[in-house]
């Protein structure tokens, strides 16, 4: 028995000690030790108590024997099972100073208990060597588990499969906020629930033929396109195309995941599509690599509640290969985004959007100087607050490290619309980001009102993005003291349309004869006009009042943008009579009386 | 008492380790790797064949004495088919459930309906429509007047169904007259009676001028419903499948090959036979008793999870249809274009392919395939989309 016992503790000590980082164990290997070390620890433990009571039972109450080795070895014995406990049932994830503490003991008060344990059992006596020998037979290598995954590493050309797209809402269960900020965002609603983005691929695939969707769908849904599907789907409710315009917090996906786990295909842009992305170019048209082949806990992918929780608990004792496997240094750099966020014709070439480019040739792209060096991720996935980027303090996993600068998952850009339909904090932080990025100025010099509008806070190009589907005008009035209007432009005709002579910042396409495409942007061939305003640019907008008119009069400017024009609104309705008009939202108001 | 606890301990410990090797002490149906040319060989030789290419080798399939085809007879049956007049309201046709575009090559649903002025009553059109699957894409049948089905029952194609023998879910029609008469009559489809389908009918000069040519007799329901049966046998799709089946081999993907090894070996074949894959037989679903019970998911997985299924079916019972006689009997569904008839199964209570396969091998094989053979027999059950072939009928009879 007591022979037994001492091969058990070596056991567990040596399969403790080669999770250890600096062991670098081979992650097959790893993996399945973690489950080993977990569960024959518990095992042993049974075995062990009845031992330790026997022996202190046996020696210092009946043999009279007072060992302070013995006593120190208990103690630390507890101390080890406490932070054992506390690691598996709890984790060390990084926020909680008892996660930190209970690793470091578990991991180094091992040491010492095992130095302890020799001195206190093989003092006397010299089976030691034996003991040591044995425990080198056992070699973590042959395990049956390790070898079949393997074999699907080598595997890496295969097909992928709906399983191997984890869904984001497995993620939630430890980055909820995370989670939150991305399932109401525009990265989030990409596909099915996005009836824009519904008409436009189905338009594609009539107008071009259908296999010019992937095209599409490389950019706004990878894990369809990767598992070999033809085009996107959405979901159903009875007889109707199920609404999930209003619908907070990706409930469905969270019942979806709690029902059907993995099997059915999480469409669209989902955690791992970006956090397994392990090589991206500036090209453009979805220039990135996805390698789903990841290090994976054991009863990861368990479709049981009960190896859910399990891995849950192993990820979170030990979390490094976690954080590993789904950060990458990549994520900070600009090329990263741009391999969505800059977009071509897939046959001819012809630049659509141009975002990248536009940053690249900016002063916010100086890697040079790093405290003027601006990257997406800087103004994209940070913080705002009252118009100002205000670095968020707080956790990305619950319970983890607390961060000067949390990266916000809201992906704030323009579109404000989509995303505040399902939560007001995400609109909220778009429109922020919009309004932070101008600024105006008037004057008026005999007649002429001239306008300055100032790209101030954007990296790019305002607007940019598929700038021809997004309006920025102004809208102008001039009235007397009566409050007379004596001049304005820019006003909604009834229709809900911009009036024509407005001052728009945008750009349109024409297709080869130099007609607007209209909803076919992919059939640019010509640009029409371009209004948009570079990085730092002043523009200046003059327009002309009457000749006689009188002082004095007072002037309003204001800087509007709506999302989608409502020609392209009015289009999509037809199709998906739920979906609300964009508002439009008053970014800038300047008024000013002139004497 | 120690000796009880010691022994409980190794028992309990032996029945775990049986429990958690029965996957290995039962390994999976290994399907055989073929070669393109046997694969296709065992495919012709289970029974499985291509649609026929040309209007004869159809006439030869499908042809019937008591109502021979003609040109004239199926341009009659194609306008009927279409026509919305030929309901109660006068907004439901044939073509409203069966859906797909009157002319075959139109690629433009989408634009004109985004560009209309009026208010579309059926949305999945404006993107369905070309997909010529010949369903609504609707979860259950609405009728007339946006009649639920009784049962809630969802649209069945009507394309490839000239080659099937049985009709309607429970397969108690048998010929596709007789269905056409009972659509028109059915107060939850076309909700016409055959008196005054046949007083509208004769308003038109088209449809008189159009019957004289074609019938001896007048226009009757009888002949009416003549007319749509031999157009509807005229609705075939072929696809990349049956150019496998005649001789190319680069018409199928090596998945699709893998997955229709996987059809025949598994034995979905036994019963989606023929041409049509299905329509064939009346057959009972679900097969399996343990699986109305008991859902053992994921089977012998380390944590194996019990889940209790508290209805007749292995999904939602909505609509309450319990097949004919009310015994769990099903006409075998035809597969052909199935990859785009989602919703799945009588109800429409399964919206993926996959999951249907998944529910299918479960609970009519009592197998459990691996997440890579479903993907695989999808990929072959891809294979069966195709378009709607326009036979040149002009020049027979």
């Amino acid at each position: 028995m007591r022979t037994v016992i001492k091969i058990l503790v070596f056991v567990m000590f040596i399969s403790g000690v080669l999770q250890w980082k600096v062991i670098e164990m081979a992650w097959e290997d790893f993996r399945v030790i973690q489950v080993l070390h977990i569960l024959s620890s518990i095992a042993i433990l049974s075995l062990l108590v009845p031992f330790i009571y026997r022996h202190i039972r046996r020696y210092y109450f009946i043999k009279k024997v007072n060992s302070a080795n013995g006593w120190a070895l208990l103690a630390l014995f507890v101390l080890l099972i406490m932070s054992g406990f506390y690691l598996f049932l709890i984790g060390n994830r990084g926020g909680d100073i008892v996660g930190i503490l209970s690793f470091n003991i578990h991991l180094y008060g091992s040491f010492l208990l095992i130095v302890l344990f020799i001195s206190h059992a093989f003092f006397t006596e010299k089976k030691l060597i034996v003991s040591v020998g044995l425990l080198f037979l056992i070699n973590p290598q042959t395990s049956h588990s390790a070898q079949m995954l393997s074999n699907i590493e080598v595997n890496s050309t295969r097909s992928y499969h709906s399983e191997d797209w984890t869904s984001s809402a497995k993620c939630k269960s430890c980055h909820s906020e995370i989670f939150r900020q991305w399932s109401n965002s525009n990265h989030k609603h990409m596909v099915g629930s996005n009836p824009y983005y519904m008409v436009m691929e189905t338009l594609a695939g009539e107008a071009e033929g259908d296999g010019f969707r992937k095209w599409c769908m490389g950019c706004h849904n990878p894990s369809a396109l990767l598992n070999g599907h033809e085009k996107t789907t959405h979901d159903m409710e009875g007889n109707f195309l199920r609404d999930e315009l209003f619908e907070k917090d990706a409930e469905k996906l969270s019942k979806d995941f709690k029902e059907q786990d993995n099997f059915r295909l999480e469409e669209g842009v989902s955690c791992v599509t970006c956090h397994r992305i392990t090589d991206a170019s500036s090209k453009g048209n979805a220039s990135y690599t996805v390698t789903l082949e990841r290090k994976k806990y054991a009863f990861e992918d368990s479709m049981a509640p009960l190896g859910h929780w399990f891995s849950e608990k192993l990820i979170n004792s030990n979390p490094e290969a976690h954080k590993k496997s789904y950060m990458d240094p990549l994520y900070k750099e600009s090329r990263y985004c741009a391999s969505c966020h800059d977009e071509s014709h897939p046959i001819n070439g012809i630049a659509i959007v141009s975002t990248f480019k536009e940053w690249e040739k900016s002063e916010y792209n100086n890697p040079k100087d790093k405290s003027k060096h601006k990257s997406c991720i800087d103004c994209h996935m940070t913080n705002l607050k009252d118009a100002k980027l205000s670095p968020l303090r707080g956790t990305s996993t619950d319970g983890g490290v607390i961060k000067e600068d949390v990266k916000v998952h809201y992906f704030s850009g323009s579109n404000h619309f989509l995303a505040g339909l399902k939560d007001k904090k995400n609109e909220e932080q778009t429109i922020e980001l919009l309004k932070s990025s101008a600024k105006l100025d008037v004057e008026v010099k005999d007649n002429i009102l001239s306008v300055g509008v100032t790209n101030v806070g954007a990296g790019h190009h305002l607007p940019t993005g598929v700038a021809d589907f997004r309006e920025l005008w102004l809208d102008v009035e001039v009235k007397d003291r009566d409050g007379k209007v004596l001049f304005s432009s820019g006003k909604l005709k009834e229709d809900g349309n911009i009036e024509d002579g407005s001052r728009l910042f945008q750009k349109v396409f024409g297709d080869e004869n130099g007609k607007p495409v209209g909803l076919l942007f992919w059939r640019y061939k010509t640009l029409l006009s371009d209004t948009r305003i570079a990085a730092k640019e002043r523009r200046v907008e003059k327009f002309e009042l009457a000749e006689d008119i009188k002082h004095p009069f007072s002037v309003s400017v204001k800087l509007n943008f709506r999302i989608y024009p409502q020609w392209t609104t009015d289009a999509v309705k037809k199709v998906f009579p739920t979906l609300p008009n964009p508002p439009v939202v008053e970014l800038l108001e300047i008024k000013k009386e002139f004497e | 008492m120690k000796r009880l606890l010691f022994y409980t301990l190794i028992l309990a410990l032996t029945v775990v380790s049986i429990i958690l090797s029965i996957a290995y002490l039962t390994p999976p149906k290994v399907i055989p790797k073929y070669s393109d040319d046997k694969l296709r060989e065992l495919a012709l030789s289970k029974g499985l064949k291509p649609t026929p290419n040309s209007y004869e080798k159809l006439l030869e399939l499908v042809d019937d004495t008591s109502n021979p085809m003609n040109a004239s007879k199926i341009a009659l049956g194609r306008e009927l088919f279409f026509d919305t007049n030929l309901s109660k309201n006068a907004k439901t046709s044939c073509s409203t459930c069966h859906s797909f575009d009157k002319e075959l090559k139109n690629r433009g649903a989408m634009s004109k309906m985004i560009s209309s002025r009026e208010e579309q009553t059926n949305n999945c059109v404006a993107c369905h429509l070309r997909d010529q699957s010949g369903v609504d894409r609707f979860t259950f049948s609405e009728g007339d007047n946006h009649e639920p089905h009784p049962y809630l029952l969802n649209t069945q194609t009507v394309l490839n169904s000239a080659f099937a023998k049985h009709f309607t879910w429970s397969g108690e029609v048998s010929t596709l007259r007789e269905q056409s008469k009972n659509s028109f009559l059915a107060y939850h489809k076309m909700n016409i009676s055959a008196q005054e389908l046949e007083q509208r009918v004769m308003k038109s000069e088209k449809y008189r001028k159009m019957f004289s040519d074609t019938f001896q007799d007048a226009i009757t329901f009888e002949n009416i419903n003549r007319a749509i049966e031999v157009y509807l046998k005229t609705l075939v799709t072929r696809g990349a499948y049956d150019r496998f089946l005649e001789g190319d081999n680069s018409a199928m993907s090596s998945d699709a090959k893998r997955g229709l090894a996987n059809f025949i070996g598994f034995g979905c074949k036994g019963c989606h036979s023929d041409i049509s894959l299905g329509g064939q037989s009346i057959q009972r679903f679900p097969l399996r008793d343990f699986a109305q019970v008991y859902d053992l998911k994921p089977n012998f997985e380390l944590f194996p999870e019990f889940r209790r299924f508290e209805s007749e079916f292995p999904f939602e019972n909505s609509g309450g249809f319990l097949g004919k006689n009310k015994e769990h009997l099903f006409r075998v569904p035809i597969l052909r274009n199935v990859t785009k008839t989602s919703p799945y199964f009588h109800n429409g209570a399964v919206p993926k392919i996959r999951e249907a396969v998944n529910v299918m091998a479960k609970h009519q094989l009592g197998r459990h395939l691996t997440l890579e053979q479903i993907d695989e027999i999808v990929a072959f059950l891809r294979t069966l989309e195709g378009d709607i072939v326009e036979y040149d009928v002009s020049e027979s009879r």
